[in-house]
């Protein structure tokens, strides 16, 4: 029996149009793909009050829990309760498995850059490969990074790498993000709110499991302890309970039984980070920080920093204590050296890249300038110190007068500005009012990097509430989904 | 081991728990009982209340007790006012927040749970209806946090922590009832509202007879080994507490002292025999002794730490440190 065409389905999934976009449930012709077959059938099961019961139930589980995050741009930094939508985005295992080779492949790449660019004397920039003078004009780069002792030359310990699906079904990266990423505190949420909610949906899916991600971090923090030292000392610094991660950050630290620090809880004496307990000062080892470079160190960094430890930079020169990340990471988040990293992959590894970027040009490039900017209206400009999608011109939906600042802005600062081509991303099923309804969505996996590579089954699927919206950041009213790995037999 | 901003943290959410179950019941009795008496009468329990509840300061800060509207508010829903319910209960959520990483998931999501329910959040004055479901509401989660505290959460300094921070409060407000009671007309009413205000009436109906005795009920409220309200259980938990935590935490041996002080001139009838020629003076005293002690506690939680020599340990690239790493 063949599968069933969208034109048969009814209720929820009645009128689904996938669009242009790579649909990942349905292909072109309308029929369901392999891996959505079995909850295509669960929701055409369903009707839109249970669903709304359901959302319900998961939204008051999210409250509850206070599971939140805040909104700066709002009045006094707004509490939201997390959004997540029940249908979930299912990726097969072989493809999971090129995924994660390709994703393993890139941070190598990524990592052995930042080793020789702090401590290798710089041998990718003396061949050419990236210009110096884009290295050391980035914002990320700190030179406060040169010379310092990193572990298994893991420079990048926790990375989240922003990866979409185009049209033609392939995947891209889109953006590395290789200082904080945040959202793997939502991936298992998520996954555990599902679980409660709507435990049938499981039951003929094979779904690889995501509460391993403390196990797996902390496995990954304490082999960067200094001088290989057995049992160390692990502790989680967060900016404190206003900042808008502040939930991941106790999340993390419960999950992997270590505190939750922040920089008054530590001080620095003879060049050891101590934590002030109650019984006196306990030596530090390793710090998985969720605090930028900048505020780190208010000593070597900005002096106003209230967040950092005074005088933690001479610990890591000391070679007494690993930061995880480690310093100096922004350099790769930036968008201008995103477009080396394809060649970075060959130089360092000498293999092709697995996961493409997506086509970019650089500004700074006089040619690739004048091209990207006399059609800029069907293209993406991009800041390149910006994230969470702050600053992105989308070429489609400008106006001519927002072109014209844009081209204007660029001209002035090329050295800030990428241009890239517009990438359908892919859609997926999601509630919109009373039926399910075609939303773009990327994914944001994973890679923990210690002693060893290791893949995170999963990742964060953002997706954009509104229709024909490319926007899927949280912080600008995009909305997530529990992402299911299928295990090997099922796929 | 514990950050001491931790225990800091748990202290005081078992300080805020206690005073919202305090606060809750010191409403309840305003708005059952209260009624029944004439204005005048009326205004002096409110104000009684008011100074068991040692909130006199933030009273005066509001104006004079005018009306019982006026007390349920200020008790209740006074934002300004520390002492009232959602100021405790908001209390309680955050210092829980900041220690969600190590206590367990049951007990911040019951915290939370209270918050969100609150309806009068946020607001300056309460509405009288809904009172009872309102403070009913307080006193359920109350214990059911209570319950995941004593039965969910590991038995380690954290838990020490809070528990001692229930004790103290607890301590505090059984003195201050006693105090405040004391300059009352010392007759049945009195002895009543002191074991409605802890909870005590029906354990002290089955052991003393439903008849109680001003007298009576100030020893029983001091002295009952079984009773969880008694001035001598609090204390003599606190002490366990302390007597834990002193043993790794050596800046915490001096509040350990204090406790055991205080215990032994209860229980030797030091206390008692003062109160028999000045009672209230002796009362306030030994309310000035556990807000030492309760002082005492939070200086050994943070000892003074030496910060001066950290700019100059500043390395420069590529230097070398000056001294050998511990």
């Amino acid at each position: 029996m063949g599968e069933p065409s969208r034109q048969q389905a009814s209720g929820l999934l009645d009128r689904y149009q996938p669009g242009g976009a790579f649909d990942e449930a349905f292909d072109a012709d309308g029929a369901v793909r392999g891996p959505y077959r079995r909850i295509v059938e669960r929701f055409r099961e369903l009707d839109i009050d249970e669903v709304k019961r359901l959302e319900n139930l998961v939204a008051d589980e999210f409250r509850r829990q206070g599971i939140t995050f805040t909104v700066y741009s709002e009045e006094e930094g707004t509490e939201r309760i997390w959004p997540m939508d029940l249908f979930p985005r299912i990726i097969a295992a072989a493809e999971w498995d090129e995924l994660s080779r390709g994703l393993s492949q890139r941070v190598a790449a990524l990592n052995c850059f930042l080793a020789d660019l702090y401590n290798g004397g710089g041998q990718a920039i003396a061949d050419g490969v990236v210009p110096r003078w884009l290295v050391v004009s980035s914002q990320g780069f700190e030179r406060n990074a040169m010379g310092i002792r990193v572990p298994h030359s893991a420079h990048c310990n926790i990375a989240g790498i922003d990866v979409v699906r185009a049209a033609d079904g392939r995947y891209r990266v889109l953006e590395d993000n290789l200082r904080s990423p945040s959202g793997i505190s939502y991936v298992i949420e998520n996954r555990a709110a599902m679980a409660k909610a709507c435990s049938w949906l499981f039951y003929d899916h094979p779904v690889e499991p995501t509460e391993q991600y403390g196990r797996m971090l902390r496995s990954t923090l304490e082999s960067m302890a200094p001088d290989g030292r057995d049992s160390p000392h692990i502790v989680v610094l967060t900016p404190g309970i206003f900042n808008s991660a502040y939930f991941e950050h106790a999340f993390l630290a419960r999950s992997m039984g270590v505190e939750l620090v922040e920089g008054r809880d530590l001080v620095v004496d003879d060049h050891t980070v101590y934590s002030r307990t109650i019984e006196g000062l306990v030596k530090v080892d390793v710090i998985y920080r969720r605090i930028d470079d900048n505020f780190l160190d208010p000593v070597a960094f900005r002096p106003d920093s209230t967040l950092g430890v005074p005088g933690l930079l001479s610990a890591l020169r000391a070679g007494t204590l690993t930061v995880c990340n480690a310093l100096g990471n922004g350099v790769v988040d930036d968008k201008g050296v995103y477009p080396y990293v394809p060649e970075l992959i060959r130089y360092y590894l000498d293999e092709e890249p697995i996961i493409d970027n997506v086509p970019t040009y650089m500004m700074w490039d006089p040619d690739q300038r004048a091209d990207a900017l006399a059609r800029l209206g069907e293209l993406v400009a991009k800041p390149v110190g910006e994230s969470g999608g702050y600053g992105v011109l989308i070429g489609p939906h400008a106006t001519e007068q927002e072109l014209d600042e844009a081209r204007a802005t660029i001209e002035a600062d090329p050295r800030n500005w990428i241009v890239q081509e517009l990438v359908q991303l892919s859609t997926v099923p999601s509630l919109a009012g009373d039926r399910l309804e075609p939303r773009h969505l990327d994914l944001r996996p994973f890679v923990l990097t210690g002693e060893r590579t290791q893949v995170f089954p999963g990742g964060l699927t953002r997706v954009a509430m509104r229709r024909g919206s490319l926007i899927v950041n949280s912080s600008q009213g995009g909305g997530s989904k529990d992402t299911w790995i299928l295990a090997p037999e099922a796929s | 081991m514990i950050l001491a901003r931790h225990a800091e943290s748990l202290l005081w959410a078992g300080r805020y728990l206690e005073r919202a179950e305090n606060t809750s019941r010191c409403l309840n009795y305003a708005a059952n009982s209260i009624t029944h008496l004439r204005t005048g009468e009326a205004t002096a329990e409110g104000e009684m209340l008011v100074r068991t509840l040692g909130l006199q300061d933030e009273l005066e800060a509001v104006g004079p007790l005018e009306s019982q509207p006026q007390l349920i508010a200020f008790l209740l829903s006074d934002t300004d006012n520390p002492g009232s319910v959602v100021s405790a209960v908001v209390a309680v959520r955050e210092n829980l927040r900041t220690v969600r990483d190590r206590i367990p998931i049951e007990l911040w999501e019951e915290a939370n749970g209270l918050f969100l329910r609150f309806p009068f959040l946020g607001h300056a004055n309460a509405a009288a209806g809904g009172l009872h479901e309102v403070l009913l509401m307080v006193r359920r989660a109350c214990l059911a946090i209570s319950g995941i505290l004593n039965e969910g959460m590991r038995r380690d300094e954290g838990h020490a922590f809070a528990v001692l921070g229930r004790m103290l409060e607890r301590s505090i407000f059984t003195v201050g009832l006693l105090e405040a009671s004391h300059t009352g007309s010392r007759g049945v009413m009195d002895a009543t509202r002191m074991l409605r205000l802890t909870s005590s009436l029906q354990a002290y109906h089955r052991q003393h007879g439903n008849a109680p005795d001003f007298d009576s009920v100030v020893r029983y409220l001091l002295h009952a080994v079984d009773l969880p309200r008694s001035v001598l259980t609090c204390l003599d938990r606190a002490e366990e507490c302390l007597t834990g935590l002193a043993t790794t935490a050596v800046a915490l041996d001096r509040p350990r002292r204090k406790a055991a002080l205080l215990r032994a001139r209860l229980e030797l009838g030091e206390i008692e025999e003062a109160m028999v020629a000045a009672p209230v003076p002796t009362l306030q005293d030994f309310l000035t002794q556990f807000l030492e002690l309760a002082s005492d506690v939070h200086t050994g939680i943070v000892p003074p730490l030496a910060m001066a020599t950290v700019r100059s340990q500043y390395i420069r690239p590529g230097a070398a440190p000056t001294g050998g790493a511990r």
